[in-house]
């Protein structure tokens, strides 16, 4: 088995005074591409907050490559945050800047690259992730499925050992979808990036992940490969998956 | 009735301590040496003179060329009636260059780039841009709040600066239909009255706002938690939170200067 990345241990967090996550356990290895399943407020959104050291958990431990959010200084989580990649479920692009810019900041900020060796790679990723026609659009004029997919290349851009993506179908029709599993498949083999994404919904994407992790209610429902999840006998499961 | 003002007292105090902090955190990172975002943070400083200073320039002249008049006119004219014609380059000194260069110039500022700052942190916030920035390990004191505070300050003191020009030469020339004063008599009187100390608490008082003002509205702007409602209360906040600030360091500094 490889180097855990991400450990959640007996982890219990709340949102605005609520506890939204509970006693949830479970590790997520380097290379390894995992779906966080369940229904709206079923908290996988936090856990994948969690899993990317942007919140500190009320209980239990979090650690992600190596550190522990909860106790990082500034510096260290600025550090750690340059190593993981966070796709919101709004694009949250910079308002002010162009597509090509918004993709550049990482960086411009992070990295002392000549400006044409960053339009280089900023090109790439905007290409790759199909959006490379609205590099000099602002974000207010994009859909927002190819606002989306200017956030997924932002994320990428700084090749992150981690990559999450918060509400991953969201504003994609069936051809962005077909296009998004193409990307993150072309991306786990070009290079070694783990992979966190929360799901919603039944998709063909959970095909191309290696672990589903169910979520109901804050509490771990069931962690298995995507060919077994259909068959798990629990009623959420089995609702989600419209076997029942 | 106690509980209310004890709770107030506390919110008060909180929120200087916030504002105090976020304004040391500011100040700090103005003066790290670190590489990072160098070029990015200039440009956001550059962006903000643009917007606070060079925008600001006709809305500042007109209002220091109508209050330079409307002074000097009146001075000019009530003046000499009591004998005390000689006093008009003082009065200038004063009013002008002591105490509404500065605080006229900031209030201009509080009302187009404060609000500015305020309203666009808290759109960001709402657009969860902020929370983008943080997770791409973007330091929001050194992007968002540093460069605001250093682009305001110097346009601050570049206003008050012009301000008072435009005021005391622009004024005395619309006033000159009206007065008899040759113009080489008043400016070789303000040249008089004027000292090295006079520049000195315009530009410390300009320093003063300017900082006051960025970080005040940088700390509303950052205070929006999530709703679009809270962007105008939170510009609201901002707004009569820096003009009471600039106030009372006014009359701080100007107590300090004349003890």
């Amino acid at each position: 088995m490889s180097e855990a990345v991400i450990t959640l241990d007996r982890v219990s967090a709340s949102e605005r005074d609520q506890t939204l996550v509970e006693d949830i356990s479970f590790t997520v290895h380097r290379g390894e591409a995992v779906a966080l399943v369940g229904s709206n407020a079923s908290g996988k959104g936090l856990v994948l907050r969690l899993c990317a050291g942007l919140e500190a958990p009320a209980s239990g431990t979090v650690r992600v490559l190596g550190a522990d959010p909860a106790r990082a200084t500034e510096e260290q989580l600025l550090a750690l945050r340059q190593r993981v990649g966070f796709v919101f479920a709004k694009p949250a692009l910079i308002s002010n800047m162009t597509v090509f810019n918004n993709v550049a900041l990482p960086l411009r900020y992070h990295t002392v690259f000549p400006e044409t060796e960053i339009r280089e790679r900023v090109l790439a990723r905007l290409t790759e992730c199909g959006v490379d026609a609205f590099r000099d659009r602002m974000p207010a004029d994009l859909m927002l499925g190819d606002a989306r997919q200017a956030a997924l290349a932002r994320a990428m851009v700084m090749d992150p050992d981690i990559l999450c993506v918060d509400e991953v179908l969201l504003g994609l029709d069936a051809d962005e979808l077909v296009r998004l599993r193409k990307i993150l498949e072309r991306y786990r083999r070009a290079g070694r990036p783990t992979i966190v994404a929360t799901v919603n919904a039944p998709t063909s994407l959970l095909r191309a992940m290696d672990r589903l992790i169910l979520l109901q209610d804050g509490r771990l429902v069931a962690a298995c490969p995507p060919a077994e999840a259909p068959l798990l006998d629990d009623p959420m499961v089995q609702v989600f998956f419209g076997s029942q | 009735m106690i509980a209310w003002t004890g709770r107030k007292t506390v919110e008060g105090l909180e929120f200087a301590a916030a504002v105090l902090d976020l304004g040391l955190r500011a100040f700090r990172e103005l003066f790290s040496p670190a590489r990072r975002g160098r070029g990015e943070v200039f440009r956001v400083v550059t962006r903000q003179i643009l917007f606070t200073g060079v925008d600001a320039l006709p809305v500042v002249g007109a209002i220091a060329l109508m209050l330079g008049l409307i002074i000097i006119i009146q001075a000019g004219t009530t003046l000499p009636q009591v004998g005390a014609g000689a006093f008009l380059a003082k009065i200038i000194e004063l009013t002008v260059v002591h105490e509404l260069g500065p605080l006229l110039t900031a209030f201009i500022v509080i009302w187009r780039s404060g609000t500015a700052i305020c309203t666009e942190l808290g759109n960001m916030q709402v657009g969860q841009e902020i929370a983008a920035l943080d997770a791409m390990g973007i330091s929001l004191i050194r992007f968002l709040v540093m460069p605001r505070v250093a682009g305001v300050i110097v346009a601050m003191v570049c206003l008050t600066i012009y301000f008072d020009l435009i005021a005391i030469v622009g004024g005395f020339l619309v006033a000159k239909i009206h007065l008899t004063i040759p113009i080489q008599v008043y400016l070789a009187e303000i040249e008089e009255v004027l000292s090295a100390s006079d520049i000195l608490i315009t530009v410390i008082k300009s320093v003063l706002f300017g900082f006051t003002i960025a970080v005040i509205c940088c700390h509303h702007g950052l205070s929006v938690v999530g709703a679009t409602t809270e962007v105008p209360q939170q510009t609201t906040w901002a707004m009569l939170n820096t003009v009471t600030a600039c106030l009372v360091l006014d009359i701080i500094v100007s107590v300090g200067f004349y003890l």
